[in-house]
């Protein structure tokens, strides 16, 4: 033996449990107490003309639904983002398609509008829970 | 004999370290969301994802490669090669070398799956107004008289690397051109050393080994009686995954709905049972080069072949080109072949019943 | 440092051992508690912590280095090699420092060591994710890692009984 070992729990041990205990609750303290308000949903919808970023939504920190309007490409998009989800409301697009797609609600869901090349997508924020019906992309 | 252990040992822990210390380093660099990029090209919206240290010049890369072809490619572009060739009436034109392969490989595919999948179908689509969105049903006669120049045997490709396309045919690579591209994307992701990403080429999807955490990329199958659900989830590394439905394009007339996939054979929207079919190929395993054109044109094929001949299909190809399927039917069945079985997951809240085909 | 073939066959063993310990981790479904990707309780430290009092620091060091390659290795996937080490050496580090605490029992450092294990890992994970999200996980862990110090510590200890009896690790 390199060393010689104790093998009993002795009180100096409980120092440090109790260390690794004051960490934690320092850091419950620090972390949680900051981003309560920020916890929720835990969705991001990012809305898109031509592949650039246009608006950037928290979803979690809407109180009420909230209407916002886009337009690219000679068309207008009037767009509802809720804390529950995000839909088209009405576009003057040919297509309609993405009036039709309806409400997304799940991170990795998109509405694309192609004549007005507008997308909007919801994302999870980092570190979120994963659920059983989360994906990262949908084909069809 | 003490100090050659040492050694020896030494040396593990060196070449231990390098291994550590290579992999961690662009671990660590690659955080945050990764490169993305979302491209308006070839009809659709595509989204392309890549993490690591390349990632941004891999998806420079990608997007001009795309753009490269849709210029070559396209129909609709009347200085496209594709375009060129159609106008040529009959005489053989010299085409870029990739758009001749890549007609060559789609006449392969098609007489592979005995011309169900068939890129001189493009005069009957055109009558029917998928390529101009301004749809009609063509009358009987119209639809007879377009289907005498439909056939694979009538393009001619000559060792000269000239196409002429014979009897009135023209051609649309629209049913594997972004196969294709998933397949020039792929190609992209592993020249610049991506190890993990993700693209979705309008119902192509290509992912690039798994998550950055090393975990499968969930891919879901979307439900195709609604547009935000799904029937299920595929984990999927380093595979190609293409899903044709007659929900994505289609018009309705008189009551009755009419869908963007023709059957060769009819002239017709195809009728064979089918909602929807999804062709997955892994992207190393596959003989041929290029899984992702393969599952574009399967996936056509299929769905107008129906489920018993794609299952016949599917049971008679796994040697050479091996590929899995999940068909959806429209009467609420999910079929989803054996080499899917631990893949997939099922949506348990939809009303579909599942069934492992072996 | 030299090594005798006695010292490098033992070496041998207890990678291997905390290979399998690696491996039987993987079963235990951490990732329903705690979301996110890589974390492990750290049981291979009960390797980490015998290691450390039978052999010393540096073959310690070695077996850890070993363990967490070849773990990566064989599950395919370089991105975890970034949590094994993270974790791992933080583990180390922490339980080098204490053991030189003579007051401390080899419950104090092997729980001083899982706590360091889970502090590494977070660390992976904000490098990986890039934000500081995992932080909020930290607290938990850490109350975990006072149950696995003690489990880890608990068995290494009663290794160190039942080999008292052998003259494996006499030099």
């Amino acid at each position: 033996m390199k060393s010689s070992v104790k093998l009993h729990f002795c009180r100096w041990d409980l120092i440090v449990a109790a260390a690794i205990l004051l960490l934690a609750g320092g850091l419950t303290f620090g972390y949680w107490g900051q981003t309560v308000s920020a916890a929720g949903s835990g969705l991001t919808a990012v809305v898109s003309a031509n592949g650039e970023e246009i608006d950037r939504v928290d979803l979690a920190s809407l109180k009420t639904a909230e209407e916002r309007t886009y337009t690219d490409l000679g068309y207008t998009l009037t767009v509802e983002f809720s804390p529950d989800g995000v839909c088209v409301e009405t576009s003057d697009c040919p297509t309609q398609d993405c009036v039709h797609t309806g409400t997304i609600t799940r991170a990795g869901q998109s509405i694309v509008c192609l004549p007005a090349r507008i997308s909007v997508q919801l994302k999870a924020d980092v570190g979120q829970a994963a659920s059983s019906g989360d994906f990262d992309v949908m084909i069809g | 004999m003490k100090k050659i252990l040492s050694m020896i040992v030494l040396a593990a822990v060196l070449c231990a370290l390098a291994g550590c210390a290579a992999p961690a380093k662009s671990a660590a660099s690659s955080g945050g969301d990764g490169a993305s990029a979302e491209i308006f090209a070839m009809d659709t919206v595509m989204d392309l994802t890549a993490y690591g240290d390349n990632g941004e010049t891999a998806l420079k890369a990608a997007e001009e490669k795309i753009n490269a072809l849709e210029d070559l490619l396209s129909r609709t572009r009347e200085d496209s090669e594709i375009s060129k060739l159609n106008a040529a009436g009959g005489q053989p034109v010299e085409v870029d070398p990739e758009a001749f392969s890549l007609i060559s490989r789609a006449q392969g595919l098609g007489y592979a799956v005995d011309s169900t999948f068939n890129i001189t179908i493009a005069p009957v689509v055109s009558a029917w107004g998928f390529t101009t969105d301004h749809y009609q049903v063509p009358s009987q006669a119209e639809l007879s008289e377009l289907l005498t120049h439909v056939d694979l045997a009538d393009i001619e490709l000559n060792p000269d690397g000239t196409v002429a396309l014979k009897n009135g045919a023209s051609i649309d690579l629209g049913g594997i051109a972004k196969g294709y591209a998933s397949d020039c994307v792929s190609d992209i992701f592993t020249d610049n050393g991506i190890t993990s990403g993700k693209i979705s080429l309008g119902g192509n999807v290509y992912v690039c080994g798994g998550k950055v955490d090393g975990t499968p990329w969930r891919v879901a199958v979307q439900d195709p009686k609604d547009e935000t659900g799904w029937v299920g989830v595929l984990k999927l590394k380093d595979a190609f995954a293409v899903t044709s439905g007659g929900y994505q394009r289609y018009f309705e007339e008189n009551g009755k709905r009419y869908h963007h996939i023709i059957d060769p054979a009819t002239g017709y929207p195809a009728e064979s049972g089918l909602v929807s079919v999804t062709v997955v190929a892994n992207a190393y395993q596959t003989s041929a080069t290029g899984s992702g054109t393969m599952c574009d044109a399967y996936s056509t094929a299929f769905f107008v072949m129906g489920a018993d001949k794609a299952l016949n299909f599917w049971r008679s190809n796994q040697s050479k080109d091996p590929f899995d399927l999940v068909l959806v039917t429209e009467d609420n069945r999910v079929l989803v072949t054996s080499g899917l079985a631990d893949e997939f997951e099922e949506n348990e809240g939809s009303d579909y019943t599942y069934e492992i085909v072996r | 440092m030299k090594i005798t073939t006695k010292q490098l066959t033992l070496c041998a063993v207890l990678t291997a051992l905390a290979l399998a310990l690696s491996y039987v981790e993987n079963m235990i479904p951490l990732g329903l508690l705690i979301p996110l990707p890589g974390i492990k309780l750290g049981l291979a430290n009960i390797v980490t912590v015998f290691a450390l009092y039978a052999l010393g620091p540096g073959q310690a060091l070695l077996i850890l280095l070993a363990r967490c390659t070849l773990g990566a290795v064989f599950a395919g996937n370089l991105n975890a090699l970034l949590f094994s080490l993270m974790g791992g050496l933080s583990a180390m580090l922490v339980m080098i420092a204490l053991s030189r605490l003579k007051r401390l029992s080899i419950y104090g450092v092997s729980m001083g060591g899982a706590a360091a294990h889970n502090c590494g890992q977070v660390a992976a994970a904000v490098l990986t994710l890039g934000n500081l999200a995992p932080l909020g996980y930290l607290p938990l862990l850490l109350g975990i890692s006072l149950f696995t110090g003690t489990l880890t510590g608990l068995i290494a200890g009663l290794l160190f009984r039942a080999m008292e009896h052998t003259n494996l690790m006499k030099a």
